[in-house]
């Protein structure tokens, strides 16, 4: 007993009418009065304790908890035998230790949780920018394609293209940095669709060969025949590696030639192998490269530029696809830059050929375009001035549901952010209106921004800058082929039109008749009277079928006047007067 | 004199010992000492015309290792939950404690606090997600000591009804 007193311990032994007796003398920390009155805590042990005495099922001990009361701290311990005792413990020391080792977890994982917060604080920054970036981006990006479509003398030309490739460029220094931003916060999924390798390569070195080809460099690519090409994976972050390691072996190579070569490593793995014959990587710094902001020498960021993030991109991309990256390289001769991903095997057709067949044509549609900003309506405008679309404006997302209930549309493009009713909010009212297809137009990259549009009801999330390849492909992929070609005639021509057309239907059969008696010279006055006046009329296709048809009958060319004969006929069967 | 056990629970790190010492002694620490088991105080308040002595048992905070030892609840009145609004986390954990307390205790009064509302310029938690439980909820700093005693002397009341 004066071993336990000298440790530290009250020790009491619990008599058979359930007091408690104390043994040897009292502890100075000991409080004074009745044991439960100076131990509040004994209230919740004692319970568990008289239980233990009574069936301690082979135990000598049972421990409470520490509990701390005016300043210090304690714990109880019942001890089970012929005799029950109970002992209260001064548990400075033990409390001590236990509060250390508890603290630092603690302290670790609200350090953690702050910076889980900064990260996605940053991230959310960073989405932000890019949204503040590419706003302006699609306006200049936008701008240029439609300026490069203009009569441009040559030096014009070359200034347009020089300004289109410094925009490219800058795009893809923003992508670089909201893909490593995405990478850094674990927000990268990959798609798991199926693909086909030899179009994911041919497309990459495509790109690639433009500048390889400036530079004078050959580029080649081979795919070994044991390599299965129909996959299953993500073929645009696949292509990503791949441009991004055929762009570094263009931007370090001067003289030679790029290569890439595909073979089959064991199942389910694919060994991709770029190399160069370029300046090389040294030896010390051939780890390090895949870091982030990392260059094999500071300097060449001056001299080559880059962000240094492709490579830390790539690295992670191959981590996700379940392979590695490294490299090869000898000062002078070149680098091998290696990755390996597994992909599963796919069946059929790749759904990235079906979609590449589609064909890019305008169409003529009648169009509800809601954007806040002149510049945007002005590039879409542009885009779609050829289709003979007839597009209506408004400039907030109430105006754009107002408008929709007045008519009916093919497609509805509507931007994110707008005063009064921003897009989201005016798509699901649409929505609840009809199954029209919207394509919401917006600034935000993030996976996020997507699932938010579609949870909206949105048909398609396009975004910015969009080119307008993506808004063709997408009317293309989205909007139904109708029949009907709205043309909006101004009011004091409507009296006039319906005969008009009649007019040119009956053009048709003369047409027909002319080209049978090989009278070119008929067909050439019918299609000069056409090309002078179908614009004047609001026809502007007429206009364009009459020149080709006054082409072609002069070059006696009787397959394009067939094809321009269908043309108007299928126009004008289709044409339908607002 | 009337006695009433009062339980403070919580995520750890929302500040129930802070609050508890605020209360109990007027202070404030700006460190932050991680409760081991449980720490007892007690004050005594008036409620109206009665005399009553609040034992306030605050009880360690739940991590991810270790969870409420709910024998320590056992002769509790009333309790406290407490979430620190600059962490959602923690509101979702005073929820779910809510949930357990009421499954072993049935329903005794409580009230939600949300501790650190001098940096209320930093919170998370937005007041619809705590406004749709209908719980009585009250705004608190124990370091400036906004809200603190009318907390405690508000569930006190309900405690002496």
């Amino acid at each position: 007993m004066n071993l336990l007193s000298a440790l530290g311990y009250a020790v009491f032994e619990r008599t058979a009418d359930g007091s408690f007796q104390l043994h040897g003398a009292v502890p100075d920390w000991l409080p004074a009065g009745q044991l439960q009155d100076a131990f509040p805590f004994l209230e919740v042990f004692l319970p568990d304790a008289e239980e233990f005495w009574a069936n301690p099922s082979g135990r000598a001990t049972l421990y409470s908890d520490l509990w701390a009361q005016d300043g210090r701290h304690f714990g109880a311990i019942a001890i089970a035998g012929e005799q029950k005792f109970l002992l209260i413990e001064c548990a400075e020391r033990r409390f001590q230790q236990a509060q250390s080792f508890v603290q630092y977890a603690h302290e670790a994982s609200l350090a953690r949780e702050q910076i889980v917060k900064l990260t996605e604080a940053k991230t959310e920054f960073l989405a932000r920018m890019s949204h503040e970036i590419r706003t302006p981006m699609n306006s200049l990006l936008g701008m240029v394609e439609l300026l490069s479509e203009t009569p441009l003398n040559e030096e014009q030309r070359k200034y347009v293209r020089m300004f289109q490739r410094a925009g490219d460029n800058l795009l893809n220094v923003i992508n670089d940095i909201l893909d490593f931003s995405k990478v850094e916060a674990g927000q990268i999924e990959l798609e798991n669709i199926e693909f086909d390798l030899a179009e994911v390569l041919e497309e990459a070195i495509e790109i690639a060969a433009v500048r390889a080809r400036a530079k004078g460099l050959e580029i080649s690519s081979r795919i070994q025949p044991a390599v299965p090409t129909n996959l299953i994976g993500d073929p645009g972050r696949l292509r990503q590696i791949l441009l991004n390691l055929l762009g570094n072996a263009t931007k370090f190579t001067e003289h030679g030639e790029l290569s890439v070569l595909v073979e089959k490593q064991e199942e389910g793995t694919l060994h991709f192998a770029v190399s160069d014959t370029g300046i090389g990587i040294p030896a010390d710094r051939l780890s390090t490269i895949f870091d982030s902001f990392s260059q094999a020498d500071a300097s060449t960021t001056r001299k080559y530029g880059g962000t240094g993030l492709g490579l830390a991109i790539s690295k992670r991309f191959a981590e996700l696809m379940g392979g590695k990256i490294w490299a090869e390289s000898t000062i002078g001769s070149g680098t091998t830059m290696h990755f390996t991903a597994r992909f599963l095997l796919g069946e059929g057709t790749s759904k990235l050929v079906q979609e590449a067949a589609v064909p890019l044509n305008a169409r003529a549609l009648r169009i509800l375009l809601a954007d806040d900003s002149e510049e945007n309506r002005f590039l879409i405008r542009g885009y779609l001035k050829d289709s003979g679309s007839i597009i209506d404006e408004v400039e907030n997302g109430a105006q754009a549901v107002e408008q929709f209930k007045q008519r009916s549309y093919d497609v509805v493009l509507m931007d994110a952010e707008m005063p009064v009713l921003d897009g989201y909010s005016a798509t699901r009212e649409i929505r609840a209106l009809g199954a029209t297809p919207v394509f919401l137009l917006t600034a935000h990259a993030f996976r996020e921004a997507r699932q938010r549009s579609l949870e909206a009801g949105c048909t398609e999330h396009l975004t910015k800058p969009i080119k307008k390849a993506a808004l063709l492909a997408a009317i293309n992929k989205f909007v139904p082929i109708s029949d009907r070609i709205h043309v909006a005639v101004e009011d004091w021509l409507k009296p006039v039109v319906g005969g008009y057309l009649e007019k040119r239907r009956g053009d048709i059969t003369k047409l027909h008749d002319a080209l049978d008696r090989c009278d070119f010279e008929a067909i050439r006055t019918l299609g000069h009277q056409m090309s002078g006046t179908g614009g004047g009329y609001g026809f502007e296709p007429i206009t364009k079928i009459g020149s080709a048809l006054e082409e072609a009958a002069l070059a006696g060319d009787s397959a394009r006047i067939r094809a321009s004969i269908e043309d108007l006929d299928h126009y004008l069967s289709a044409v339908q007067v607002e | 004199m009337l006695k009433k056990k009062i339980c403070m629970v919580g995520q750890f790190g929302v500040g129930k010992t802070s609050l508890v010492r605020r209360f109990v002694d007027s202070i404030f620490d700006e460190r932050y000492l991680t409760t081991i088991g449980v720490k007892i105080d007690r004050k005594d308040v008036t409620v109206g015309s009665e005399s009553v002595t609040l034992m306030l048992w605050d009880l360690a905070g739940e991590d991810d290792l270790a969870q409420l030892n709910a024998s320590h609840l056992r002769g509790a009145s009333g309790y406290i939950l407490v979430a620190d609004g600059c962490r959602a986390a923690s509101l979702a954990k005073a929820v779910e404690l809510q949930q357990r307390i009421a499954g072993q205790l049935g329903s005794l009064p409580f009230v939600l606090v949300l501790n650190k509302v001098d940096l209320r310029d930093r919170w998370e938690i937005k007041d619809a997600a705590v406004a749709e439980r209908g719980w009585p909820v009250f705004e608190t700093s124990a370091k400036a000591g906004t809200g603190v005693e009318e907390m405690f002397l508000a569930l006190a009341g309900k405690l002496v009804e």
